[in-house]
């Protein structure tokens, strides 16, 4: 163990962790801003420099490791000017719309401000160097006018996703994040999962699909696990005014931590969408037990008679029903079927949003009450 | 599983064969690119082929393209880069008071088949004002002469066969002396004869006698070279490789230049013998993109070496086989730090690196590298010929051994000149330089480099070494700017930190921000739209820069904004009217 002092306070430490993770441990809190426990460290921003005794220089904490006898403040005067510059550096060149972005509430560079009382001095660009929206991504919102280059998204594209997509093009004053070679996002192999959205502190990358719709303070959480294949990701649903209007990655989810696929972050719409089936509907014409074969002419002559009425019933019509009413009709078509063309003449596929009981009891129709060993499963993402 | 496969479009079979010819992985990024836009090909399409050639994710390339201020996406015709370094400024400012830059007046000169551009400090400090006519290093030009430069003149080389007095000439001894192109000119004088004792001997005895030699790094910092091998050579890890640190970018620097011009051969042999010392298999020159005669000198001595089995394998049947390669940066004052250097030589943006882990441990392709300076590495050869005791003898100063100076500006004498340690920049002026040009009145003096101390009289008659910058006078890389009263401090310390804002790689909030805030304050002192609280506001930008910027070079920005607020604040604060 390592022997060392942060703020007068001594503490031990494990060789090889970061001054940041020893501070952390013992819950000294140093404020980070590029830094994210998920990635690689990278020391850009500079804002959890401390001062570290008879070092001519300030050290990041998120990428300097502990020695023997280090001592450490972690605030002291030097430090926290430095931080409120650093930050007012960055606000310089921020636009100053946090009383319409999206994320404020849950800005980390906001965060930062505020504990810092630093404000955006009167010079620099106030973010007006980039088109707003400048991505067409379908469900990526890009402005890179609120971004302080941190360069998470970079490190969340290339070390979570392996996609690649983000880099940093230019340098100095004018170094800017870019997709691919200057491109749209979707012609620099983006599969759209919006993991760089959920890594950026600021704004500068959020979510087209509930754009404007809520801030974080406007809604409520509800973490469940996502309902599209067999990992089990969990994530929170965003729900304002009992509608769900997005889903946000949940830091502890324990099989897939801030990682979604494109589906689990984006494919969300269908919970409210109008042609959403959430009851059993029959043909009309199986309800009147008729053939297929008998109504085939009717169709054609009602059609042809009006084709526009919606009052002339057809038979092919979906017509609500109990449960009872509808299985009896399933049931009934599948006895038929297997008692004519043999169980074999069947398949059955079953889902990846069923529970493990559910598509045990799948299995047992098929196997058991068919007779047929025709079944499979969708879980191929 | 789908059975469906993508099919991509084939690789444009040009690029295909640009990227296999430079080695097909993406350490040949930088020169696939460099050719591309030497081609006028390069933009975002040929960028994304040749990162698909080199499998790279695109934006990488891109970055790239975009980060070497050589490398453009722009169409442009035969480029004409005219350096706007301080030493260049302050040669012109003379002729048209600085008014225009000597690119925007030649733009609008140039017949249609060239394009102009500005360009940060060519190492053509001795020749300025300098430019580089796509490739070809040109100066003293002057604003009027551009016709003659568009027809093949290309200035006067600057000769340095004379020893002025109070020399103590070691590594320029055979300047002059010898045709750098003639490998059997170079060995008549001695040249490999250090190489040759060396392999006679182990490699730790080598190592030790640099070791007790002393040698300081001569990039700046002055690190002891045979502690850096030690580090190396005790590495487990191999191969073990060395780089030789020709990136020579900052303002004022240009001793590199002349000691690869003038004698090739004792830099290879230097590098040889670092080789051998830390058990080292290859070595990689990086030199600046802007160097390219030199680069292709130095390409031109080591096939000579090659030849008479001076390099390569089993040298002189020593057993020992030793590579050296010539890599051309292309345009970045941050290659110049060590680990911005090994990435850029690893195909990627030139941004430095975290430390620790340093080189020694973790350094070119994670292996263990020692980065030296040319100068380093030229010293290594006579040291290892004639002996740790005689190079500790050629000074009195605590320092061993002698430096390579550079003195620029108002002295009736500029150029280079070598010395041993523990000069004052007294005996430098008048000594060395000859004294201030006629009518001129020392005012003050850029000492280091750019990113060095700012000094005023009162400093004067202090003697210079790596230590004395604690006293407020740095030695730096060995080059000091005098100026006299025409010049004003305000001005002058734009020019610097416009240098510093175009170089800024942008890695870190207080360098990429910071830099470019304080160009914007002195842009308005120095053109008489100061207000009140801009001198105070540049001294918190400096202290910030120095405090907490990611890297040396962000912090030493603060060096001669610091200094120079401390002597001439006065006229900072009547700048602020």
């Amino acid at each position: 163990m390592i022997n060392l002092k942060i703020n007068g306070q001594s503490i031990q430490s494990e060789p090889g962790k970061t001054i940041l993770q020893a501070a952390q441990a013992h819950g000294i809190e140093i404020p980070t801003l590029c830094y994210h426990k998920d990635l690689n460290p990278t020391g850009n921003c500079r804002m959890c420099i401390v001062e570290v005794k008879d070092w001519r220089i300030m050290q990041a904490a998120c990428v300097t490791p502990v020695w023997e006898g280090m001592e450490i403040q972690t605030h002291s005067e030097k430090v926290e000017i430095d931080r409120k510059l650093t930050l007012e550096l960055m606000l310089a060149n921020h636009p100053q719309d946090c009383i319409t972005c999206d994320v404020s509430g849950e800005c980390e560079l906001q965060d930062l401000a505020y504990e810092y009382k630093a404000t955006a001095p009167e010079w620099g660009s106030k973010g007006t160097r980039y088109p707003v929206d400048s991505d067409p991504n379908p469900f990526i919102r890009v402005d890179m006018n609120r971004c302080i280059l941190c360069r998470r998204c970079v490190s969340a594209c290339a070390e979570i996703q392996v996609r690649d997509v983000w880099g940093v093009a230019k340098r100095g004053f004018d170094e800017v994040i870019v997709a691919g070679a200057n491109t749209a996002m979707l012609e620099a192999r983006c599969e759209s999962c919006g993991q760089c959205v959920a890594y950026c502190p600021t704004g500068a990358l959020s979510n087209k699909m509930n754009y404007g719709m809520a801030r974080a303070h406007q809604v409520t959480k509800v973490t469940t696990t996502c309902s599209y294949c067999g990992v089990g990701c969990q994530f929170d649903l965003l729900v304002k005014k009992n509608k769900v209007i997005g889903v946000q990655s949940n830091p502890n989810a324990p099989v897939n931590g801030m990682a979604l696929c494109v589906k689990g972050r984006y494919g969300y719409d269908y919970i409210h969408h109008p042609e959403r089936l959430t009851k059993p509907k029959v043909r009309r014409y199986l309800l009147e037990g008729k053939k297929k074969e008998e109504i085939r002419e009717q169709r054609v002559v009602n059609r042809k008679n009006s084709p526009t009425d919606p009052l002339v019933s057809s038979p092919w019509d979906w017509v609500n029903v109990e449960w009872d009413i509808a299985l009896d009709i399933a049931a009934k078509k599948f006895m038929e079927i297997r008692d004519q063309f043999g169980a074999d003449s069947m398949g059955f596929l079953t889902s990846a949003k069923c529970t493990n009981e559910e598509n045990y009891l799948m299995n047992k129709l098929a196997r058991q009450v068919i007779g047929t060993n025709n079944i499979d499963h969708c879980a191929r993402l | 599983m789908t059975n469906k496969k993508i099919l991509y479009p084939p690789i444009d079979p040009e690029i295909d064969k640009l990227a296999q010819h430079h080695g097909g992985t993406r350490e040949a990024t930088l020169e696939v690119l460099k050719d591309l836009s030497a081609d006028h090909k390069l933009n975002q399409t040929t960028i994304t082929e040749a990162a698909r050639a080199l499998h790279l994710p695109a934006h990488e390339a891109y970055g790239m393209g975009t980060f070497y201020s050589m490398l453009s996406l722009e169409e442009r015709r035969k480029v004409l880069r005219v350096c706007d370094g301080p030493v260049c400024w302050l040669k012109r400012s003379t002729v048209d008071g600085g008014q225009q830059t000597m690119a925007d007046e030649w733009s609008s000169m140039v017949n249609g088949q060239w394009s102009v551009e500005r360009t940060s400090c060519l190492g053509l400090c001795d020749r300025a004002p300098a430019v580089l006519v796509e490739d070809e290093q040109a100066g003293p030009v002057e604003a009027g002469e551009i016709k003659k430069i568009c027809k093949g003149w290309r200035g006067v080389q600057t000769d340095y066969s004379k020893t002025r007095k109070g020399e103590v000439r070691v590594m320029t001894a055979l300047i002059g002396k010898i045709d750098p192109d003639s490998i059997d000119d170079a060995l008549s004088q001695g040249v490999y004869e250090g190489l040759k004792k060396a392999l006679l001997s182990e490699p730790t005895v080598v190592l030790a006698e640099v070791e007790s030699s002393g040698l300081q790094g001569r990039g700046g910092a002055g690190f002891p070279v045979g502690r850096k091998w030690r580090f190396v050579a005790s590495e487990k890890k191999t191969p073990r490789y060395i780089i030789c640190n020709a990136d020579e970018s900052e303002p004022l620097i240009f001793k590199d230049r002349v000691l690869m011009d003038t004698n090739p051969h004792q830099l290879l042999e230097g590098i040889t013998l670092a080789g051998y010392a830390c058990g080292a298999s290859e070595a990689w020159i990086y030199i600046r993109g802007e160097y390219e005669y030199q680069a292709r000198r130095l390409e031109r001595a080591i096939e000579q070496a090659e030849a008479k089995n001076l390099l390569g394998e089993n040298i002189l049947g020593s057993g020992f086989s030793f590579k050296i390669h010539v890599h051309r940066g292309a345009g970045a004052y941050i290659c110049g730090e060590e680990t911005a250097l090994i990435e850029s030589l690893e195909g990627k943006r030139g941004e430095p690196r975290l430390r620790p882990p340093y080189p020694p441990t973790y350094g070119f392709r994670g292996q263990p590298t020692a980065v030296n300076n040319v100068e380093s590495f030229c010293a290594v050869p006579h040291i290892l010929k004639n002996g740790a005791e005689w190079w500790r003898s050629l000074t009195d100063d605590s320092t061993p051994g002698t430096k390579v100076y550079m003195v620029l500006g108002h002295v009736k004498n500029p150029g280079l000149f070598e010395a041993p340690f523990g000069l004052t920049l007294r005996q430098i002026i008048k000594d060395f330089g000859g004294g201030m040009t006629k009518g001129s009145k020392f005012k003050f003096a850029l000492c280091g480099g750019a990113a060095g101390t700012i000094v005023d009289k009162s400093l004067l008659d202090i003697p210079i070494g790596f230590a004395s910058s604690q006293k407020g006078i740095s030695l730096g890389a060995g080059s000091f700017l005098i100026c006299d009263q025409t010049v004003s401090p305000v001005s002058f310390l734009r020019e610097l930190l416009h240098f510093f804002t175009v170089e800024s790689c942008g890695k870190c909030t207080p360098c990429r921000v910071g830099t470019w805030r304080s160009l914007e304050i002195l842009n308005h002192m120095a053109s008489g739209q100061g207000k009140q609280g801009d001198t105070e506001e540049l001294k918190t930008l400096a202290a910030l820069m120095q405090d907490s910027s990611f890297c040396g070079l962000g912090q030493s920005v603060s060096i001669p904004m610091k200094s120079m607020l401390t002597h001439f604040g006065a006229e900072f604060a009547k700048a602020e009217r």
